[in-house]
């Protein structure tokens, strides 16, 4: 970023304080100490046994042990998972209680989709930045091969009327109500409820919508499998990630992928769409994928005292939605809203920035993020913009791979976006004795979509 | 198709008498006198000599005083998860229309009601909720047919019912049926039977080349029990929605949803944009074989005048439209 003047909100750290920028309160710094997770696991892969709670058990402890945090109270752990039985209320606390972490470490749950991690992230930041808390671990874990399997609406109802019923012969009652349909098991589904249609058809008619074409999301999803598999050939993820049954890598990262085999794959989404050429397909989108993650996050003073690094602080966060429900926005599309809303807060440019870490939901995902920014009309008349928001140096991006490549184990997401980001944001720090900018963004079913700004903070930059 | 005019309700033409019924008939017994008459206008029309230019009752069937009191609210709430409308005591203007429907047929079955009740399509509907209507209300419901005219493949005809609320107009539904084979013309000899409608004999809109499905907002996977479902909460049970058996039977080869079925989940869709208060129409093309995937688009009217919306729903695999309509609040 040597072009790039020293950002505003870094001039107006003379209390070591974040904010000071038109309409940012200023607040003390939340700061990213580091992260633990498991390496993901395809579906039905090696975790095929482990519950929600096991993994994101063990991605705790992970952090525990690489932060000597045994016994150590902490202000709270927040988390979640997207696919969640009932029975796991209180899947964080149950987690820290079988954890090291001492049993006086609060913790609560927290759902927000595929945003789930980035949003708990925010969410123990702003408590730390409040003084509310000194420290807090922010995370998620996901199983697609343990997800809870529901009883049909028709068993459930009649369940309900038996158990309140007062006598035998209501509950007997109740029970003839049952149809030989209500007995079959229900899965769950990446429906979109109120739509219907799955998230890679959603994003299809996205992607129809904008012209992306089949070679540039191959390229995307190329770009995240060679560099994620150079992160690991390097040692990027040495402290990032803490083996789990078995597994030492993602194992969904694919090394010796081509595009000669992405472009032989054949389109799963928008088949159905009249007068479009399917284009996204199981190379380019991201599989469904088993894991767990966590950050830990901390007042400047809590890792000083304890001798703990810093690798970056939260800057701020931006979390919209959109009207996809009659097709005005696309379902994905969240992120083009928060980040120009984010960006004006700080009276940045896109183009301030070192890295750009935008999940891979699917290929595709990134790209029409992109190109809404580089459309004018667009700009002006979805974001409010005078014209379009820009473009973004590509090699910046996703640059140690993505969700395409690593996975997406839905609430596991954000903790994996939001550790590398910082690491890579303090290396870039400490190689050009520059301030390093992270932009982080994350889509979410429901229209859903969170932003984020990180920026390097080395234990010396406090006052 | 008459479409409502603004004043709701408009009463029925003003030669037509008023002829009270006690209670809401029940529509079992209804498609059984139904299927009755339908045999004896079948029998009336091969018989030379015998056929008089059809001409519809002057008569508006009226009952009075029907309740919406608990024993309504749960099937109302049936109804409303069903079709996806948010449960509460609003009754949607579909659930009006079941609560009307079977005044209307007792109006079909009349012996001098010219047409056959089974063989007749349902091709369009326009409702008309003038102030919304909840539960615990009293409802007056009328029924009378009008606008018998001619039709490329038989005639149609308009079997209107307004219902007032606590004595104020409130709903006005306008169904335009479609009788195969009948011709206005007393010649009665044509012998092309309407036997249920098979798929090839429905409104022409459908069927028009050059239908292009826009792109979709929706997708509605309908398992087989959807007819059944939508006849619990209606008392609609024609039998070709209830089973590929009984639906085969009258020339369909699988189970048919219900055309207000599938208006009443596009209205739902629409959600609070309609308003309290809103026009609704539909059109319906292709039937949708059960069980069955419609994608739908239920988008902002493109005119972007007013806050209305459009639907439409297709089959999209074969790029045939099963319907069409409009929501527009008032």
């Amino acid at each position: 970023m040597a072009t790039t003047p020293e950002p505003a909100s870094s001039r107006s750290e003379d209390a070591g304080a974040s904010g000071g920028a038109a309409g940012v309160p200023r607040t003390r710094d939340a700061v990213i100490v580091g992260g633990n997770r498991i390496p993901f696991a395809r579906a039905g892969g090696k975790y095929a046994a482990a519950s929600n709670q096991d993994m994101f058990t063990a991605a705790l402890e992970g952090l525990v042990a690489r932060f000597g945090l045994q016994g150590e109270r902490l202000g709270e752990v927040v988390g979640g998972a997207v696919l969640k039985h009932s029975r796991d209320f209180n899947l964080v606390r149950e987690s820290v209680l079988g954890s090291s972490l001492s049993p006086q470490t609060p913790a609560y749950d927290l759902q927000q989709a595929c945003a789930t991690g980035l949003e708990a992230v925010v969410s123990v930041a702003n408590k730390i930045r409040l003084g509310q808390v000194e420290s807090g671990i922010a995370g998620g874990a996901d199983t697609v091969s343990d997800a809870p399997i529901a009883v049909s609406e028709g068993l459930r109802r009649v369940l309900l009327e038996a158990s309140h019923a007062r006598s035998t012969k209501a509950r007997v009652a109740a029970f003839a109500k049952l149809r030989p349909r209500d007995l079959a098991p229900l899965s769950p589904s990446t429906d979109e409820p109120r739509t219907g249609l799955s998230m890679g058809e959603h994003q299809a008619i996205t992607t129809a919508r904008w012209g992306i074409t089949r070679e540039a999301q191959d390229a995307v999803a190329l770009a995240s499998h060679r560099n994620l598999a150079a992160a690991w050939d390097s040692g990027f993820f040495d402290d990032l990630v803490t083996p789990f049954r078995g597994l030492t890598r993602d194992q969904n990262l694919r090394p010796d992928s081509s595009a000669e085999k992405l472009a032989s794959l054949r389109p799963v989404f928008g088949a159905r769409l009249e007068g479009t050429e399917p284009s996204m397909t199981a190379g380019n989108s991201t599989p469904l994928t088993d894991g767990a993650s966590a950050v830990l996050l901390a007042s400047r003073a809590w890792a000083a005292e304890r001798h703990l690094p810093v690798l970056a602080r939260v800057v701020d966060a931006e979390t919209a939605a959109v009207d996809y429900v009659h097709g005005h926005e696309g379902l994905l599309m969240a992120p083009a809203h928060a980040v120009p809303r984010l960006l004006a807060r700080h009276g940045l440019g896109l183009g301030d920035f070192d890295l750009y870490e935008i999940h891979e939901a699917f290929a595709s995902t990134v790209l029409t993020t992109l190109a809404a920014w580089e459309d004018a009309d667009y700009c002006r008349e979805e974001l409010g913009l005078d014209g379009p928001l820009g473009s973004i140096d590509r090699d910046r991006l996703n640059v140690n791979g993505s969700s395409v490549a690593a996975g997406h184990p839905f609430a596991a997401t954000g903790g994996r976006i939001v550790a590398t980001a910082a690491k890579l944001a303090a290396a870039r720090a400490a190689e050009t004795g520059r301030t390093a900018r992270a932009l982080v963004s994350v889509c979410a079913a429901g229209g859903l979509g969170v932003a984020a700004i990180i920026e390097s903070a080395a234990p010396g930059t406090e006052a | 198709m008459t479409l409502a005019a603004p004043g709701v309700p408009t009463g029925a033409p003003g030669a037509y008498r008023t002829e009270p019924l006690a209670t809401t008939p029940g529509l079992g017994g209804l498609y059984a006198r139904g299927a009755a008459s339908s045999g004896t206008i079948a029998a009336r029309r091969v018989l030379p000599g015998e056929t008089p230019e059809p001409a519809l009752p002057a008569v508006a069937l009226r009952v009075e005083d029907v309740p919406t009191g608990p024993e309504v609210a749960a099937r109302l709430a049936a109804y409303q998860r069903l079709v996806g409308e948010r449960v509460g005591d609003a009754l949607p203007a579909g659930f009006l229309h079941v609560l009307a429907f079977p005044v209307a047929t007792a109006l079909m079955v009349r012996g001098d009601f010219p047409l056959p009740l089974l063989g007749m399509v349902h091709v369009a509907n326009a409702v008309t909720l003038a102030r919304p209507v909840a539960l615990g209300q009293l409802l007056t419901v009328d029924a009378w047919a009008q606008d018998l005219r001619p039709h490329r493949r038989g005639v149609t005809v308009d079997l209107v019912t307004e219902v007032r609320a606590d004595g104020e107009g409130a709903y006005r539904g306008v169904s335009t049926y479609l009788a195969r084979g009948v011709s206005l013309e007393a010649t009665g000899t044509d012998g092309a039977e309407g036997t249920a409608g098979a798929h090839d004999a429905q409104e022409p809109a459908g069927s028009r080349p050059g239908f292009v499905p826009p792109l979709p907002t929706g997708r509605w996977r309908l398992p087989a029990g959807t007819g059944r479902a939508y006849a619990a909460v209606s008392g609609d049970r024609n039998p070709i929605h209830l089973s590929a058996l009984s639906a085969k039977a009258f020339g369909f080869p699988r189970a048919v949803a219900h055309g207000m079925y599938t208006a009443a989940r596009a209205l739902a869709e629409v959600g609070t944009a309609r308003g309290a208060a809103y026009d609704w129409t539909v059109r319906f093309a292709h039937p949708v074989l059960l069980p069955g995937t419609v994608d739908v688009a239920i988008t902002p009217a493109a005119d972007g005048a007013g806050d209305g919306h459009e639907y439409v729903g297709w089959d999209a695999w074969r790029a045939r439209r099963h319907f069409a309509g409009t929501v527009v609040p008032r």
